[in-house]
């Protein structure tokens, strides 16, 4: 059994230590009858958003592990569920049975709750730190070399530069990016909204392409050759640097850029329908052990466990980051001001003009 | 990039970019003789950029219209699956088919006992079928023929593994080889005399499968239990039948793999009372009562009623090849009855039928309906397809019968029958079909035997 570790919320070291003695009861009492009895296998759906395909994939397969063999003696099989966080927060609202959701950004869960109430409202208070186990921000990537000497967010609405960033309207990812360079902007000398509404304005008038989704965004500068800087999670930067093209791109860190707190969640009513609500719960709490924190280190998203944190504060540069709470007032009222129907992101970017 | 950079630097030189380059720069807005010109590299760097915007954005669009279309849900029309409507994955369905037979009805040489010539719906039944998912598959048939209103499907079936299936529901209990053929698929207008010793629709559960890649087929089932040629609804006594069939298809290619054989059974504890007796009476071809056991109206007490086994036993068998085909069976059914002051007695009547039909126009014969191989077309020179048809068939009434438990002046104790047809089938959907059917009866009057039965049918059958 897996002693809990130091540095993981005590709440969550008693629960798995509980949940570790039980088994460990189980196995011991009626031995005979439990080797007889072996739990029947259970199937975990995550909906999740576009860059977190690699770092799911490996998770996975050490929860199972995990699972399997320390805590429950049960076989666990979790497929994936990858696309741009608004779409896959719709295809849930819309009956794609997820057991777990892990997507961009808080509003889309909240949607989640608020339209088909497959969770409560409450959701994000049920796990550590905002139902955020990892955290990442808003990086730029250009080419080798930097031939349009790219540094900082204002370099971006400069005539000739051509900026590849996905699609607000189905993107977490580009919502985080679209805020990110909105924060910027304010945060300027003299900077206000009309400011920031008219650097925007400029960002996206030479934006070529408009992805539905961050990897796919990743994929028309990368792979397509389109454009000079990317928008990007600095995880996928980190990620297209190590295995698309090491030595063809460097990550440029902006002066400020924006605390991107990716949110997990259970869903409620799937699981316990599903028979899967333990194993689901355990799945996202895994997330927070320093196992599932060292995983998602190691695919570049900042772990918020200060001891893994402080083992990997070399991959991930300073910056002064803020947060969607304090420069636009929470996810609900940036939603309405910028990309509800009709709001500044439709005033901002209309296609074919 | 660089493929698409040399492609089009490559284009550019041989088109006489290299001559049109200057051309194209004094073209520049705005510019003047003092600006500097891009250079030719970077005249190329954006062609190329826009050139690959094109691509992506054409890649994308054709991402967004196969997502359209994996999303898209299909609706189709077809005679042979009447109209459907498809979600985009496939998984789901919903299916309306219908059923309609008209027929023309006469009887010959009725003198004695005189029958209407009549037009007559036989069948007007709408076929809901319903899948849900890989799982689950429903079917409703409800029947508005003769003015009155019969459920005659009402099941649903979860597919416990790719070859095996639980049903519940009202279906056909799997009994009687020539019941088991749908009603539209039939070669003559009405079912053999054999029929009536097997269950016609119950409410149960049945539990189904095939092995040895579909070479053996199988069902087992529980039902309310109903008389011969009952369609029941309920139940009248708590006990239930159980009902059971193999039916083997040992030739899987070869002249002999149209061959099939099979059996099935039933039994069942069955106790009716003198006003909801639980037993059968059993029709001609012309669907005219020819047997019922003795009841009556002014005194109900001596009506004969079930009282304790059915049982029913039915080897069966068809062959199909080429245009041929053949399809018999016998069926033994035991029915304890009794009546007011007499013991239970357990009676055994039998029948047997035997169908041969042949398409003289070429079509593949087989248990399902044929589709002719050139559908009715006058302007084309096509008439579709035509079947010629024979029957044979008897039923015997156990002696034991008479005179307790029906009265030998009213009711025969034997019934043969023998019958030719003509189907045409205009179209996979439209069958035209002629059969003139001979029954003769042993018994039945007072003074002998009742009159033969002539009976002739024309139907119009339009099923989708």
């Amino acid at each position: 059994m897996r002693t809990p570790k130091r540095g993981m919320p005590k709440t969550m070291r008693i629960r798995l230590a509980l949940r570790g003695s039980l088994a460990l009861l189980a196995l011991t009492d009626g031995a005979g009858l439990a080797a007889a009895q072996a739990p029947k296998p259970a199937t975990l759906l995550n909906v999740s958003y576009d860059p977190t395909r690699e770092l799911y994939e490996d998770f996975n397969q050490q929860f199972a592990a995990y699972w399997k063999g320390k805590i429950a003696g049960q076989d666990v099989t979790i497929r994936q569920s990858h696309g741009g966080s608004g779409k896959q927060a719709r295809s849930v609202i819309d009956g794609l049975e997820a057991d777990v959701v892990t997507l961009a950004l808080a509003y889309d869960i909240d949607q989640i709750a608020e339209k088909a109430r497959l969770l409560p409202a409450t959701w994000q208070s049920r796990l550590p730190n905002n139902s955020s186990p990892y955290t990442s921000t808003i990086v730029l990537l250009v080419r080798k070399g930097n031939p349009k000497q790219i540094r900082d967010w204002g370099d971006l609405a400069k005539p000739g530069v051509s900026v590849v960033t996905p699609n607000p309207k189905t993107s977490g990812g580009a919502r985080w990016n679209y805020l990110a360079a909105w924060a910027w902007a304010l945060r300027q000398p003299g900077g206000n909204d009309a400011m920031a509404k008219q650097f925007v304005t400029r960002l996206y008038k030479g934006v070529p392409v408009l992805d539905a989704g961050a990897r796919g965004a990743t994929t028309t500068f990368v792979e397509r050759g389109i454009g000079d800087v990317l928008i990007a999670w600095e995880n996928e930067a980190l990620l297209a640097i190590k295995e698309l093209g090491p030595g063809k791109f460097e990550v440029v860190t902006p002066s400020m850029s924006i605390l991107a707190e990716p949110p997990v969640a259970v869903v409620d009513k799937v699981a316990n329908k599903r028979g899967t609500r333990a194993v689901a719960q355990a799945y996202l709490e895994y997330l927070y052990t320093e196992a599932g924190q060292e995983t998602a280190a190691r695919h570049f998203y900042r772990p918020r466990l200060a001891a893994v944190a402080a083992k990997y504060a070399a991959q991930f540069p300073k910056v002064t980051l803020v947060t969607v709470d304090e420069v636009f007032g929470g996810w609900k009222q940036a939603h309405e001001t910028h990309f509800a129907d009709g709001a500044l992101f439709d005033q901002i970017y209309q296609p074919g003009r | 990039m660089s493929t698409v950079r040399r492609w089009v630097r490559h284009i550019v030189l041989v088109s006489g970019g290299v001559v049109a380059a200057p051309r194209l720069v004094a073209q520049q807005p705005g510019s003047s003789p003092d600006s500097v010109p891009p250079s030719l590299e970077a005249r190329l760097d954006e062609l190329d950029q826009q050139i690959r915007v094109l691509q992506r954005l054409r890649e994308l669009a054709a991402d967004s219209t196969a997502a359209a279309a994996r999303d898209k849900v299909s609706a189709t029309a077809s005679a042979k699956d009447g109209f459907s409507i498809k979600s985009a994955d496939g998984k789901h369905s919903l299916k309306l088919r219908g059923l309609i037979q008209t027929d023309a009805r006469v009887f010959l040489s009725d003198g004695s006992a005189p029958v209407t010539n009549t037009f007559f719906i036989r069948r007007a039944r709408p076929i809901l079928d319903v899948t849900v998912g890989k799982y689950l598959e429903a079917r409703l048939q409800p029947d508005f023929a003769q003015g009155t209103t019969t459920l005659f499907d009402a099941y649903a079936d979860v597919k416990v593994t790719p070859g095996s299936a639980v049903r519940v529901g009202k279906f056909k209990p799997p009994v009687d080889l020539e019941r088991l053929q749908s009603a539209s698929d039939i070669v003559f207008a009405e079912r053999a005399l054999a029929t009536n010793l097997a269950p016609n629709r119950d409410i149960g559960l049945q539990l189904s499968g095939n092995v040895s890649s579909g070479g053996v087929s199988w069902q087992v089932g529980v039902f309310n239990g109903v008389p011969d040629l009952g369609n029941g609804d309920g139940d009248v006594s708590d006990a239930k039948d159980f009902a059971g069939r193999v039916f083997v298809q040992p030739f899987k290619s070869g002249s002999l793999a149209g061959f099939g054989v099979g059996i099935a059974g039933t039994t069942g504890l069955e106790r009716g009372t003198t006003g909801a007796p639980a037993l059968g009476s059993y029709r001609t071809p012309g669907q005219q009562t020819w047997f019922r056991y003795a009841s009556s109206t002014t005194t109900p007490a001596n009506n004969v009623f079930a009282d304790g086994r059915r049982s029913r036993l039915t080897p069966q068998a068809y062959f199909y090849r080429g245009p041929l085909g053949l399809h018999g069976e016998y069926i033994r059914s035991w029915q304890a009855v009794t009546r007011n002051g007499q013991a239970t007695v357990k009676l055994k009547h039998t029948a047997w039928q035997t169908t041969g039909s042949v398409f003289l126009t070429g079509e593949k014969n087989s248990f399902r309906s044929a589709a002719p191989k050139r559908p009715f077309d006058p302007a084309a020179g096509t008439f579709g397809g035509l079947e010629l048809a024979g029957r044979y068939s008897e039923l015997s009434i156990d002696n034991a019968t008479f005179p307790t438990y029906a009265n030998p002046a009213s009711t025969p104790n034997k019934a043969k029958a023998w019958a030719v047809g003509l189907n045409w089938y205009l179209a996979r959907a439209i069958k035209v079909a002629v059969d003139y059917e001979h029954t003769t009866f042993t018994g039945g009057t007072a003074t002998g035997d009742r009159e033969a039965e002539n009976f002739v049918v024309t139907r119009v059958q339009h099923s989708f």
